[in-house]
């Protein structure tokens, strides 16, 4: 078959991503089913029996699928924003405070619209998540682009304001009358998002999930993605091709607070129906591992979710089924980012210098 | 032949035949080969004890080399050595530390997130596993005192200013016990008054009867520091060990640089446009390195004008302040009759172009050939749309470039990094050249390429000049000034020592504007 340059082209495209991306990553995944098989064997269960059951749990039903989509969204959407930072050479821990405080966003001006037909209250209330969560990312943000604050440390203590704030609204404030536990009142109804497919927990915010992937995948292509991976990647050249740092610095933290923001709401409006402390869980640090895992590109964030998603949800009805402590499905979980640490090694290590840089300016030289 | 020159003139005369007394150092026949650079070529050097003795030399002349092989940093291919009458081999810098060698580099080594007497303790040879900080900074107080430094213990590194950082390094290797100190360019980032107290010092620790080896490129100073000189060029000995006090600088200078003699240039007569950079009282001030001081000058279309001087003497400054990477503090850089300084965004617009002199700062070496070489221009209308990149065009285009400019191998989509050094620089070479720069600033361009890819190189800038835009090469390499600069103009400490039609560059006038003899400072304390 004759090829045209242009396909050669792409061809070569497709050959560097395999190489780089889809080989290594497939590897990690085998090596860390293996070695979870080996610890299966060691106490005494059938690995073979066990990871069907953990497929099934994940994929083999609709309750199953629906499942897993729904731990798989807000790991992905918290993973596109995470990744937008990450190609700015910026890594924010804030996701996790982040979703907290576009929960409560969303709550908020769902039940100033309580009265206000759906078309206008559930957007409003979409809006009111990502402006929340967006609005945790502005200090840290602005704090890194104008004074240098390590926006590593920063975001993780927004996280730490935004559950203590998160606690005390959920004991005070929003707490329905006779309610004993920590919780919010209830999500307005008119503001709520209905479930795709009856009887399982696939709720309509997951769609927003395609929609923030062709739009991470357009922002990589824009030309302005193109500088802030630029900056990202030698933040000296682009200083001199004439990107602004604090505008990339500024705008990369805000989108991620923003996609963290739109989690809280999703959880919110279309799974938990009322806010509760763990509302979070452990979205925002998974989502942060998704966006490497992925290397930070569209389908790999979207694939490393759903992988994330399926073992959460296959490691709970593992347990339930074969008796085999979902903690097997975290080892696994564990394996594979180790796995991945490894094939990142350099990059990570890179990142630990560029982190050091920061902290350190002496050991920049001129 | 050099050696020759030097007797003739008489320049060593009383060194080499007065009966020496004892050597606190000497060195016999130190070669060191780097690659295909005979770094150092069979060079001898012996330090008296109790004098100060410099060793003097443009870039690239061994001076550093030969002082990391007398510390124990680098092993020498050949060479005996003796130390205080001792057969001496060191195997490592910890090995010639513990033997009384210390070496002072330039860039300083002391921790800067701990406080000076921490400094003092930590990793000094045979200390007890706990600190003493209070015995520390009374051993501190005590070296103060005895040598009149200001250094105070317990201020951390950080805060004090660079003067007080190397006074605290120089007293640290004094306190672990230094024999004999080695300091490298040590008044290179120093002011008049700080270089006087550094003499003073110096002349403290002689009196204690400790050798020093003054490694420096500026001569005035060495007139009253010093006490014997030694001179390197290009890894061989030209002047050894002449007297201070009875030696021609100037004659001296023009040795350290060599023959720069003309016969062999021929300048193609080219007519300079209008004036398209114009540099007006520029002064820069740097964080970690020397800025500008009071700089003008401009470039007409068509001009190479070459930037010389020793390294690490405003050139970082000059060519980030002309790319509009950094702020001036006075004076402006206008290009084409608009103001760029400071303002990168606007020096791309005014098409300037920078070959960076570091290619891992010039190019995001993770990220692919195609997205370097359009890195300048993805915001044009041939390479997006609606704010959104045509890859396809931009990957033929950088095909096409990669092919232009001999890039190897031509894959649009391999990483920047794995390319060799020689084809990143072409790499460079093709973003910054493809669009007809107005103002090209080309540092060092040929540093690490073989003769047959500078050539190529320098033809590349040439090809600038003779399409009108405005060249400015700034470049260690004396060859390559010669080979492309119509004018050179010579940096020293910042400023402008020297600047002259490249017909009437000379050994002597090149020589004495690089080792600063032609500063006001030298004229001033001549007067004096």
């Amino acid at each position: 078959m004759m090829l045209l340059p242009e396909q050669v082209m792409r061809l070569d495209v497709w050959k560097h991503r395999f190489r780089n991306v889809m080989q290594p990553s497939s590897l990690a995944l085998g090596v860390a089913f293996v070695i979870g098989g080996v610890l299966l064997l060691g106490f005494g269960e059938d690995p073979i029996a066990a990871y069907s059951a953990m497929l099934r749990g994940a994929f083999g039903s609709r309750f199953a699928i629906g499942e897993t989509l729904a731990r798989a969204a807000p790991l992905a959407l918290v993973g596109f924003g995470a990744a937008v930072a990450l190609r700015a050479g910026l890594v924010t821990l804030g996701a996790q405070g982040q979703v907290m405080t576009g929960a409560i966003g969303a709550l908020l001006t769902a039940l100033m619209f309580e009265d206000a037909p759906s078309a206008i209250a559930l957007p409003a209330a979409a809006i009111g998540g990502a402006v929340f969560g967006m609005a945790w990312a502005l200090l840290p943000a602005v704090l890194r682009a104008y004074w240098r604050v390590n926006e590593i440390l920063s975001t993780l203590l927004f996280t730490e304001f935004a559950f203590l704030l998160l606690k005390y609204l959920l004991n005070d404030p929003l707490k329905p009358p006779r309610a004993i536990t920590p919780q919010s009142v209830e999500f307005p109804e008119n503001a709520s998002l209905g479930l795709v497919l009856g009887g399982t927990r696939f709720h309509y915010g997951i769609l927003i999930v395609p929609v923030a992937c062709l739009g991470f995948a357009w922002w990589i292509r824009s030309t302005r993605g193109f500088e802030y991976d630029l900056y990202g990647e030698n933040s000296v050249l682009a200083k001199g091709l004439g990107v602004s740092e604090r505008r990339v610095i500024v705008s990369s933290l805000l989108i991620s607070g923003a996609t963290a923001g739109l989690v809280g709401w999703i959880q919110v409006a279309g799974l938990l129906n009322r806010v509760y402390v763990q509302i979070a869980a452990e979205i925002g640090f998974f989502g942060l591992v998704v966006a490497f895992l992925g290397g930070a590109r569209p389908l790999g964030v979207l694939a490393a979710a759903v992988l994330f998603g399926a073992l959460q949800s296959g490691g709970l009805s593992m347990q339930s089924a074969e008796g085999i402590p979902a903690s097997l499905s975290d080892i696994i979980q564990a394996v594979i980012l180790l796995g991945f640490s490894v094939r990142y090694a350099p990059q990570i290590a890179s990142l630990f210098d560029c982190i050091a840089d920061r902290m350190m300016p002496s050991r920049r030289t001129n | 032949m050099v050696n020759r020159l030097t007797e003739e003139q008489g320049l060593l005369a009383d060194s080499t035949q007065s009966v020496p007394e004892e050597f606190a150092f000497s060195a016999d026949c130190v070669s060191r080969r780097f690659g295909d650079i005979q770094a150092l070529n069979k060079v001898d050097f012996a330090l008296r004890s109790g004098e100060i003795h410099a060793l003097v030399g443009e870039n690239g002349a061994g001076k550093s080399t030969l002082a990391k092989i007398i510390s124990g940093g680098l092993r020498a291919d050949t060479a005996s050595m003796r130390l205080f009458g001792q057969p001496y081999l060191p195997k490592s810098r910890r090995d010639g530390a513990s033997s009384g060698v210390a070496y002072v580099r330039q860039q300083l080594s002391l921790v800067r997130g701990l406080t000076v007497a921490e400094n003092l303790q930590l990793g000094r040879p045979g200390a007890a596993p706990i600190f003493d900080l209070k015995a520390a900074v009374a051993e501190i107080d005590h070296w103060c005192s005895e040598l009149s430094l200001e250094v105070p213990p317990e201020s951390l590194v950080d805060d004090l200013p660079l003067a007080l950082r190397q006074q605290a390094e120089i007293l640290t290797a004094v306190a672990w016990g230094a024999r004999l100190l080695i300091l490298d360019e040590p008044s290179s980032n120093l002011g008049p008054r700080e270089t006087a107290a550094l003499i003073g010092f110096c002349h403290r620790l002689r009196e204690g009867g400790t050798p020093i080896i003054y490694i420096s490129h500026r001569l005035p100073e060495l007139t009253e520091l010093a006490d014997r000189l030694t001179v390197l060029r290009q890894g061989e000995v030209v002047v050894s060990g002449a007297d201070v006090r009875r030696a021609d600088l100037h004659e001296v200078a023009a040795l350290m640089v060599g023959d720069v003699s003309l016969l062999e240039v021929e300048r193609p007569s080219r007519e300079y446009g209008e004036t398209r950079l114009a540099v007006e009282s520029l002064t820069v001030q740097m964080d970690r390195s020397v800025g500008l001081e009071d700089i003008s000058f401009q470039v007409r279309g068509g001009e190479v004008v070459g930037v010389v001087g020793v390294a690490g003497n405003g050139q970082q400054a000059l060519a980030e302040t002309l790319t509009g990477q950094s702020r001036s503090t006075a004076g402006r850089v206008v290009v084409d009759g608009v103001e760029v300084t400071g303002n990168p965004r606007a020096a791309i617009n005014a098409k300037v172009s920078h070959l960076y002199e570091d290619r891992a700062i010039g190019l995001a070496t993770q990220m692919s050939v195609a997205d370097n070489v359009v890195a300048r221009r993805v915001r044009d209308n041939e390479f997006s749309r609606f704010g959104i990149r045509l890859l396809s065009r931009i990957r033929s285009h950088a095909a096409l470039l990669a092919d232009r400019f001999q890039v190897r191998p031509p894959d649009p989509m391999a990483k920047a990094g794995s390319l060799s050094g020689g084809n990143q620089q072409r790499l460079m070479a093709a973003r910054e050249l493809e669009n007809n720069p107005s103002l090209l600033v080309a540092h060092g361009p040929t540093k690490g390429l073989d003769p047959e890819a500078s050539k190529v190189m320098r033809d590349r800038i040439f090809a600038v000049a003779e399409t009108g835009g405005a060249v400015v090469v700034i470049s260690a390499d004396l060859e390559e000034i010669r080979e492309l600069a119509d004018r050179v103009i010579v940096l020293s400490s910042g400023r402008i020592a020297d600047s002259f039609d490249i017909v009437e560059m000379s050994s002597a006038r090149l020589g004495a504007a690089m080792a600063g003899l032609s500063d006001n400072d030298y004229e001033r304390s001549n007067i004096q």
